[in-house]
């Protein structure tokens, strides 16, 4: 197992991995320049960016949003109306800044003169109003969302050119010199060699700067000669947000590691150590139910995550704090006096502790009950604190902040949440907002995990598993010879974790097989991997397993024809279904999720593209999916989760499954809730057809709703059904209220159909028993 | 109080597939009456009693025990059920007093009755030099002390023994079995499972003979000698065993060999 686990573990993160890419976006930035007019020559400043050019990445020029007073861009800015007020507004609040930044720098530097002379009074009043003068830059500042301030002088366009000109008055022409150069060895890859480097490289650069500054004197120039705008940094942080910063990266990383581990240790003890030491069953045999003995042992983890964690934090806290003061002058006093949090953020610190320790102490506990032992139980560790760590270091780097849809993620939410609270201190009352999904979720999650570990403390098979040395050979053989008609639930999932695997060892392949490509060529490449890729890495995974793992292949792929009435409520759902569906995950995508990366856009762009043609993208984006993922998901996976007969909860895991192999945020939220539908189609009717049937037409309603010309849409029967919108250069469909309302009422009308069939379904099974004949749109096995 | 109808489970198992642990096994026990299951290691006695004390369930057939079916109220008959096998250790972390008051508190005896109780228990059963003692620091014969005491501290009808004297010496499995007959005085319904002839001669009413999955016969000790005409019980467990064995290769049912 010990080995088997880092074979597993790594694929698993380096899609969980992939996935986060997708969903994290940095927010672009705002700075602000007063005095733009007089920036001197080549340009700083192009339209609301900085210029590309001075960017080592040409991406991040998109990271900054430049507002600036000029007069000269207006014309320039003026496309969008709303977003130039807005922009005005901040430059006004830039602009009653202004003086109180000289205000400041001024105090300073008095501050520094009396630091000189020694004089303690004076210098205790200037820092109080110097603190006080940057509580009210800095609140100024976040209030407008202003993250950098520039503050040009008056007059420096004008000052450069004039030094430009004395110097091409009396100076020769020595722009041909090119004296020999230094040059320094060094090794990047080699620690030594690069500590080394980084002190030689200071000694280096200072003696360089003597040799200028005498280079400079003896030609009768300025100091300030090779700075032509050397300009003043003016730190506006107080002494309490520097600690803030330090706070609001440490806790919560210290918070969710230590949750985990506060929760490991106990829950391995109370699930694997009771049947190590024999207690299980007496434990069993008590009046006490199993759900009441796991909640039992779950508010006891609850209670060991809890305080460690705070505990822990505690301790870290006070020793931090006395550990800078008695540091005194090295270099860890550069922090600053690190204060601890106030009250109310580390009430904060304890609210959250809440449902991450919970989170943690459930799903440690479902671990710990499926160990044999305490040994094979810490094992399971390792993993957990894998992946929580991966989520804590994402969630800690610079950048990442809570957004609707990280605040209803687990661990992230409330990580992300408590990060910003410490960050935020006493200003925090827009975060509160947030605190309500981070909250509620976080129950949601840990109910899921509590749930789970009480079905696993329910199922006998793994209450009384015997310590038999896992053997990957005997297994594989009990597969293929203990074959029942349909598959299992592990081999549903096998056959989940074998098509994600295949889909990332692909990616490589679709990178590599459109690297060399011209523009116009890509389309249809990219189509022919699409369809080769659901051949082969979705359908073909799950026909294989299908042959290989069970005796029917009938029953499993459900191969049976559907009654009628169900093939009709599948033709009638999917264009129904469709624009709801649609305007559902526009509006999220709008307002919860985050916006798609370019790769991403360039695989679906061809669906959009009007000059395929129509049968290709069809084949494509319709059909090909329609029937493989039909196959896996609906086939070999839904009856794989059924088989234990819990229906409802196979149709919802194969949905999350099916959602989950989506990939993208939209799709994977949108897709989740098609399989909802798809599943009770298939379970319903018995049937793969209705499900392939709903799957192609939703997909191909998809794929031609942006090619049909847009007029058709705009003429007088359709017109108030549909709007049409121009986005960049095509045009999108939108559709209108009416018609979502129409939609809405026949879908829930046929989903209600749908689910009222089960009861009549389940009725004839039961009478069927007698006389199997009758069973109606199910075939005899 | 005890009745079992047509009782089967099976297990999947790596190796051999689908094992059947119990094959359609029937008896039933009276108050004031020991019934003892007699069989080798493996023979399905433990998964019968586990069916019994609900915390197996079985693949068919019923059991009901003290008026309640063993599927539908499994804590109604835990209630009624003391349980007591080689698996149901003590708490290492709590000593004999502190684990008997806590199965008490468990079963909703109320503190006066319980504490009372306690005092009568500590005494019949002459815990009371252990009483604050730890259970890690127990020896094997203190700790089964505590375990009967912890089976019989609800003072439940019916009493479900699985091997309680295994890996006991002479002087405390004579105490358990002491304990039981002295159960056996109160009225109680006692099931009681072993592999040793002489403890089900000297204790029970009736017994019955089981072997893999099967009850081969049962009656008392009487009606067993004489139906198979063999004075010794030993002997007759040998014969009754050597039979059914014969009859399976004879028969060719392909059940892998010995558990």
């Amino acid at each position: 197992m010990v080995a088997v686990l880092p074979l597993l573990l790594y694929p698993a993160l380096g899609l969980g991995m992939l996935q986060m890419t997708l969903l994290f976006q940095e927010q672009t930035r705002t700075v602000v320049i007063l005095g733009a007019d007089d920036l001197p020559a080549p340009p700083l400043v192009d339209g609301d960016r900085f210029h590309a050019a001075y960017f080592e990445f040409p991406g991040d020029v998109d990271k900054l949003h430049v507002v600036t007073d000029a007069t000269s861009t207006e014309d320039a800015t003026d496309i969008d109306l709303g977003q130039d007020e807005s922009d005005s507004e901040v430059v006004n609040v830039a602009d009653q800044l202004r003086d109180q930044v000289h205000d400041l720098v001024r105090l300073q530097r008095e501050a520094d003169e009396s630091r000189e002379a020694g004089d303690a009074v004076e210098l205790e009043v200037l820092e109080g109003r110097i603190t006080a003068l940057k509580g009210e830059v800095s609140e100024a500042m976040s209030i407008a969302a202003i993250e950098v301030l520039i503050l040009v002088p008056e007059g420096l366009k004008q000052h450069i050119a004039e030094i430009n000109e004395q110097l091409a008055e009396s100076g020769q022409d020595l722009s041909d010199i090119d004296p020999p150069r230094l040059q320094i060895v060094r090794n990047s890859a080699n620690e030594k060699s690069l500590m080394a480097y980084r002190r030689v490289r200071e000694a280096v650069e200072n003696w360089e700067d003597r040799l200028l500054q005498d280079r400079l004197a003896s030609a009768h120039l300025p100091e300030s000669f090779p700075d032509p705008v050397n300009p003043d940094q003016i730190d506006i942080a107080r002494d309490q947000q520097i600690a803030a910063n330090v706070w609001s990266k440490l806790f919560p990383a210290m918070l969710i590691v230590m949750a985990v581990t506060g929760a490991f240790y106990p829950a391995v003890d109370l699930g694997a150590g009771e049947k190590e030491r024999g207690t299980m069953e007496t434990l069993l045999i008590s009046p006490a139910t199993r759900t009441e003995i796991v909640i039992g042992k779950f508010l006891t983890v609850l209670l060991f995550s809890m305080g460690t964690a705070l505990l822990n934090l505690a301790s870290m806290g006070f020793t931090g704090k006395y550990m800078l003061s008695i540091a005194g002058a090295g270099q860890m006093s550069k922090l600053g006096d690190v204060a601890l949090p106030p009250f109310t953020s580390m009430l904060w610190v304890v609210l959250l502790a809440i449902p991450l320790a919970a989170l943690f102490s459930s799903l440690s506990l479902g671990l710990a009950m499926f160990a044999r032992s305490s040994k094979e139980g810490q094992y399971y560790l390792t993993p957990l604190l894998m992946v929580t760590m991966g989520i804590t270091v994402f969630c800690l780097s610079p950048g990442v902040e809570i957004t609707p849809f990280y605040s209803v993620m687990p661990i992230m939410g409330p990580a992300l949440l408590l990060k910003a609270m410490l960050l935020a201190g006493a200003e925090a009352s827009s975060l509160y907002w947030y605190s309500i999904p981070v909250l509620l979720t976080s129950i949601g999650y840990c109910a899921l995990g509590l749930w789970w570990a009480i079905e696993q403390f329910q199922r006998e098979d793994i209450l009384f598993r015997e310590s038999e040395q896992f053997d990957l050979n005997l297994w594989i053989k009990h597969l293929l010879r203990d074959k029942e008609a349909t598959p299992s639930f592990t081999e549903a999932g096998i056959c989940f974790g074998m098509i994600m695997l295949l889909q990332l060892v692909a990616m490589r392949f679709m990178g590599g097989a459109t690297a060399g490509l011209m523009e116009d060529q890509m389309p249809v490449r990219m189509m022919q991997l699409l369809m080769v890729q659901q051949l082969a890495i979705i359908a073909t995974p799950a026909l294989m397993m299908g042959v290989m793992l069970t005796t029917s292949f009938r029953q499993t792929f459900r191969m049976y024809w559907p009654s009628l009435k169900f093939l009709g409520v599948a033709a009638v759902l999917a264009p129904v279904l469709h624009p709801l569906t649609v305007e559902l995950s526009q509006f999220l995508g709008q307002h919860f999720f985050p916006q798609l990366p370019e790769s991403a856009q360039r695989a679906i762009a061809p669906m959009l593209d009007s000059n395929q043609p129509w049968w290709l993208v069809l084949l494509a984006f319709s059909i090909a999916p329609g029937i493989c993922e039909e196959l896996a998901f609906r086939g070999f996976i839904l009856s794989g989760f059924s088989q234990r007969g819990r229906t409802g909860l196979a149709i919802v895991m194969s949905s999350v499954l099916f959602g989950a192999m989506h990939m993208f945020p939209q799709q994977v939220f949108n897709a989740a809730l098609l399989g909802l539908v798809l599943g009770l189609l298939a379970v319903r009717s018995n049937s793969l057809l209705p499900g392939i049937l709903f799957h192609i037409m939703y997909n191909g309603i998809e794929v031609m709703r942006n090619r049909i010309d847009p007029g058709f849409w705009t003429t007088a029967p359709m017109d108030w059904l549909v709007t049409v919108e121009a986005v960049g250069e095509s045009t999108q469909v939108r559709y209108d209220w009416p018609l979502l309302a129409i939609c809405g009422f026949i879908a829930t009308g046929l989903i209600t159909w749908l689910l009222r069939q089960s009861a009549k379904i389940r009725e004839d099974r039961v009478k069927g028993k007698m006389s199997p004949s009758r069973l109606p749109g199910a075939s005899p096995a | 109080m005890i009745e079992v109808n047509d009782l089967s489970k099976s297990f999947e198992d790596l190796k051999r597939g689908s094992v059947t642990a119990l094959e359609r096994v029937s008896f039933d026990v009276q108050p004031g009456e020991i019934f003892g299951l007699l069989g080798p290691n493996g023979a399905g006695k433990t998964t019968c009693l586990r069916i019994m004390s609900t915390v197996l369930k079985p693949t068919s057939g019923r059991a009901v025990i003290a008026g309640y079916d063993v599927v539908d109220h499994p804590e109604e008959v835990r209630a009624n059920i003391g349980f007591m096998s080689g698996n149901t250790g003590i708490y290492d972390r709590m000593t004999a007093w502190e684990m008997v008051e806590y199965y008490g508190r468990l079963y909703g005896i109320d503190e006066p009755t319980l504490q009372s109780r306690l005092d009568d228990i500590f005494a019949v059963l002459q815990m009371e030099e252990i009483r604050d003692l730890l259970g890690s620091k127990m020896s094997t014969g203190m700790k089964q002390k505590v375990s009967i005491a912890r089976t019989i501290v609800h003072d439940p009808p019916v009493l479900i023994f699985d091997e309680p004297t295994s890996g006991l010496d002479v002087l405390v499995a004579r105490a358990v079995l002491q304990a039981i007959e002295y159960l056996k005085g109160q009225g109680k319904c006692i099931i009681f499972s072993t592999h040793i002839m002489r403890e089900v001669e000297k204790l029970c009413d009736r017994v019955a003979v089981i072997h893999k999955g099967r009850i081969l016969d049962s009656g008392t000790v009487e009606e067993l000698e004489a139906r198979h005409n063999q004075p010794d019980m030993e002997e007759l467990f040998f014969e009754l065993i050597h039979r059914h064995d014969h009859e399976l290769v004879a028969g060719g049912v392909g059940i892998a060999e010995g558990v």
